[in-house]
């Protein structure tokens, strides 16, 4: 594996570049630190609407033209907004990289927000809305994030009918200039590129771009309080949701966290896995894991089941939590530890997966961290070390929720 | 890395038993799976859903190993692994390091022998009745399932993989146990490997795990169902939704037009598609797809998404006038193009990984019964033309006939003429 390359460019974009000389595809991500948790109170799923419009229009092209220029060249494009970011990604055959830069430098600096275009995605952003009431894993998981999260973070990226109601195509301009700009940006690349090259483009593509203001590097406050709620809603099953407090990415405890997280829901032999479904039959699905917004992090359980297993289902959930303190062995813990180690050394020749992993390092601490170091670290975890963490993280205060028919313990 | 440097090779087994392997020099994983030709197609009425509820049991015990040791079997290897069950296969995989690669066969095929313990049985019978609550709680998932239903009355083809609530109450281990022994005979199994494997090493380890097997013969297939058409109207009223749509007859998988009907789909649904700006982007609906189906026998072409209730009759009538103005003025060479270009990126990307190559080795050997080179897939793609979809259209017509579906809060249509 080559070494990463990190540079803040003169214009502002952190970036980082691994290149893979042997792979036939290109894979860079962009990504701003405007997600939801930036929008004004008043005016939330506006940084969604931004991500949806800028693609149709812009000062040479029409949105049809700017998909058809996308298409002359094959590129396979995806975008997403979460609670701290906005992101763009685009995998391509390696000829076609500085076209792909241009044309993201396109769309991203001169879009045009024509009405229709923002019209109808604010439309679209309603019906989004209401689509997920009819799809519970999707609904528990806003739900919790509303009621675990705290008002900025707990942010659903889709906004409210109330706040939609009130964004226009000024409204949605205005959050792209002030939060779409060079300096609160990163790109991270893999494949087959010259990271001096790749770098150059990008840094002249986006030379002074956007507005010299807050660089949106300092974490989001969160406001997690314990809580315990019940939603109802005409469905077959309920969704059990628990969450609590872990630790954020770069804390020297991150990598006993995720190994322990993977010793309750790593694979079959995972513990949820294993005493909720296989001994028991209760659900069909049921895990953990774990987010992590710069600066903090959540440990989440989640399962659903019809409601007459749902007291069983729940109360086990709680066993295994208080059950990790007590009898964590040693073969749990290296097939966690392999678990981890696997899917590096499985995703080491996709430069999606490698993209993806060097723009988290970005994103959370600065600069590419080399796999060998980060795995060092979660083989370096040991029983003794769980034990230590669960004492001085005791999961004293959960964040629960239930989406169904009934009520826990109703 | 040039796209065609992946040879096959093949073997059968006295036993009957077929290994596939494309040997992928520049990745440093190894991918692995039983490919088994069942699926709830072949499932009599009273054995609705044992195909999925087998598979389920093959995780559950073999004469070597418990179900726990079989997890943690898994686990030690730090294999990223699944199984699945269509209406036609049952596919059982597992992605490591490419030194894990015996043992993940092994362990592959200690689990194609499976007791299927009683005492797990009842166990995971809740499972599958979970799963079942599950996807009753999915407006997509009961659309599909009414499709099939309608448009394959009284074949196999049409009841739903994981069975009904009361199918799977009423089945017994022996009746899986019959319906197992014969469906899962080597001569009806492939051995599928992909990645950084050696070809006589992964041959010698299925003759080892694998050569003992008892063959038995596997009954054929029943005959093709017999489409239909018509309208079918179903009320949900706690969904927020209606699914609406119109799915026709389409080739069958394999079939010549096979890619012609997937670039077809993509030049109607999906990115940059007449669906997506003529259709989602008016805000008709956030989601509006084209998709082809292809079965052993028949296929679908499929015509649909979700919308507000109250935007049904404006979406059904934008899903139509769609469908009339390709059928009438054909796609265009830059459309096709575009289709094609997407394509081309989206087979390298696959060729990157031991995983998605497994998986399109098995989807290859499901459709043509042998394994295509990424060089032959993009030949395929690439000779698709605009004349080759107009003539599609002709035979294989997206207007007039088919089935409508109409599944959400309203009632609507109350009475509509197909």
């Amino acid at each position: 594996m080559t070494t990463a390359v990190h540079q803040r460019l003169d214009c502002g974009i952190d970036f980082a570049a691994e290149p893979m000389p042997d792979r036939p595809t290109v894979s860079f991500n962009i990504r701003f630190r405007s997600g939801a948790a930036y929008e004004p109170a008043d005016r939330l799923g506006v940084a969604r609407l931004v991500q949806h419009t800028v693609s149709k229009g812009t000062a040479e092209h029409d949105g049809r033209g700017l998909s058809d220029a996308f298409d002359a060249m094959g590129i396979q494009r995806a975008s997403g907004t979460g609670r701290e970011t906005i992101t763009f990604r685009c995998t391509c055959l390696p000829e076609f990289v500085d076209g792909a830069i241009d044309l993201y430098a396109e769309m991203l600096r001169t879009p045009t927000f024509p009405d229709d275009a923002c019209r109808v995605a604010r439309e679209l952003s309603l019906q989004e809305l209401t689509a997920l009431e009819d799809n519970p894993m999707d609904l528990a998981r806003k739900l919790i994030n509303a009621q675990a999260y705290g008002c900025r973070l707990g942010r659903d990226p889709l906004g409210t009918a109330e706040t939609l109601a009130h964004i226009d195509r000024a409204q949605i301009e205005s959050y792209w200039a002030d939060a779409l700009a060079a300096n609160r940006m990163q790109v991270a690349v893999a494949g087959p590129v010259d990271a001096g090259e790749f770098g150059d483009k990008f840094e002249s593509a986006f030379a002074r771009f956007g507005r010299d203001g807050d660089d949106a590097r300092e974490p989001i406050p969160l406001g997690f309080a314990p809580a315990s709620k019940h939603h109802p809603k005409d469905q077959e099953q309920d969704y059990i949701m628990i969450c609590w407090p872990g630790v954020p990415m770069d804390d020297p405890a991150e990598p006993v966290e995720r190994v322990m997280v993977r010793v309750l829901s790593g694979g079959m032999s995972g513990r949820l896995f294993t005493e909720v479904r296989e001994k028991q039959g209760l659900v069909y699905w049921v895990g953990a894991w774990v987010a992590r917004p710069r600066g903090w992090g959540m440990i989440h359980i989640g399962a659903s089941t019809t409601p007459e297993r749902c007291d069983k289902t729940y109360a086990t959930l709680l066993r295994e939590i208080d059950r990790l303190a007590e009898d964590l062995t040693e073969d749990e813990l290296r097939r966690a530890v392999a678990g981890i180690a696997s899917r590096s050394e499985r995703e080491a020749d996709l430069t999606q997966a490698r993209a993806e992993d060097l723009g988290d390092d970005l994103m959370y601490f600065g600069r590419p961290i080399p796999v060998a170091e980060k795995l060092a670290k979660v083989r370096a975890v040991t029983v003794e070390d769980i034990g230590r963490y669960l004492a001085s993280h005791p999961r004293d205060r959960l964040s629960v929720l239930a989406l169904g028919p009934k009520p826990l313990g109703g | 890395m040039a796209l065609d440097d992946n040879p096959f090779t093949e073997a059968v087994l006295a036993n009957g038993l077929r290994i596939v392997m494309e040997v992928m020099p520049s990745v440093r994983s190894a991918a692995a799976g039983f490919l088994v030709k069942a699926g709830s197609r072949d499932e009599t009425p009273e054995l609705a859903g044992v195909s999925h509820f087998l598979e389920h049991m093959c995780f559950k015990g073999t004469h070597k190993r418990d179900w726990q040791q079989i997890s943690i079997a898994f686990d030690e290897m730090g294999s990223y692994y699944n199984a699945f069950t269509s209406k036609e296969w049952t596919f059982y995989f597992g992605w490591v390091p490419a030194d894990q690669i015996d043992r993940q066969i092994e362990l592959l095929a200690d689990m194609m022998r499976s007791a299927l313990p009683g005492e797990e049985f009842d166990v995971e019978k809740g499972v599958i009745l979970e799963e079942i609550a599950m996807s009753k709680d999915s407006i997509e998932s009961l659309a599909w399932d009414l499709v099939h239903e309608r448009m394959c009355p009284g074949h196999p083809l049409g009841w739903p993989t994981l069975g009904t609530e009361q199918s799977i109450k009423a089945l017994t281990r022996d009746q899986m146990a019959g319906y197992y022994r014969e469906r899962y005979s080597p001569s009806n199994i492939a051995l599928v490997a992909t990645g950084r494997i050696d070809p006589d090493r992964i041959v010698a380890t299925a003759r080892r795990v694998c050569g003992d097997w008892p063959a038995v013969d596997v009954s054929g297939r029943r005959e093709p169902p017999t489409l239909q058409g018509g309208t079918v109207v179903q009320q949900a009223k706690r969904f927020n939704q209606q699914a609406v749509g119109s799915v026709f007859a389409a080739p069958p998988a394999g079939h010549p037009d096979a890619e012609v009907a997937r670039a077809l789909a993509r030049v109607l649904g999906g990115e940059n598609s007449r669906f997506f700006w003529d259709i989602i982007q008016k805000g008709l609906a956030p989601r509006a797809e084209a998709y082809w189906l292809g079965y052993a026998d028949c296929g679908m072409m499929m015509l649909d998404g979700l919308c507000l209730p109250d935007k049904a009759e404006p979406f059904c009538e934008a899903l139509e006038r769609e469908a009339d103005k390709i059928t009438q003025n054909g796609a265009s060479d830059d459309e096709i193009q575009r289709v094609k270009n997407r394509r081309r990126t989206g087979l390298a990307v696959e060729a990157e990984a031991a995983y998605h190559r497994l998986l399109q080795v098995a989807e290859d050997l499901c459709d043509y019964d042998r394994p295509r080179t990424v060089t032959e897939r993009l030949a395929d793609v690439q000779a698709v033309t605009a004349d080759r979809v107009a003539k599609y259209l002709t035979d294989w017509p997206i207007v007039n006939g088919g089935l409508f579906l109409s599944l959400g809060p309203r009632n609507w249509p109350e009475a509509r003429v197909p």
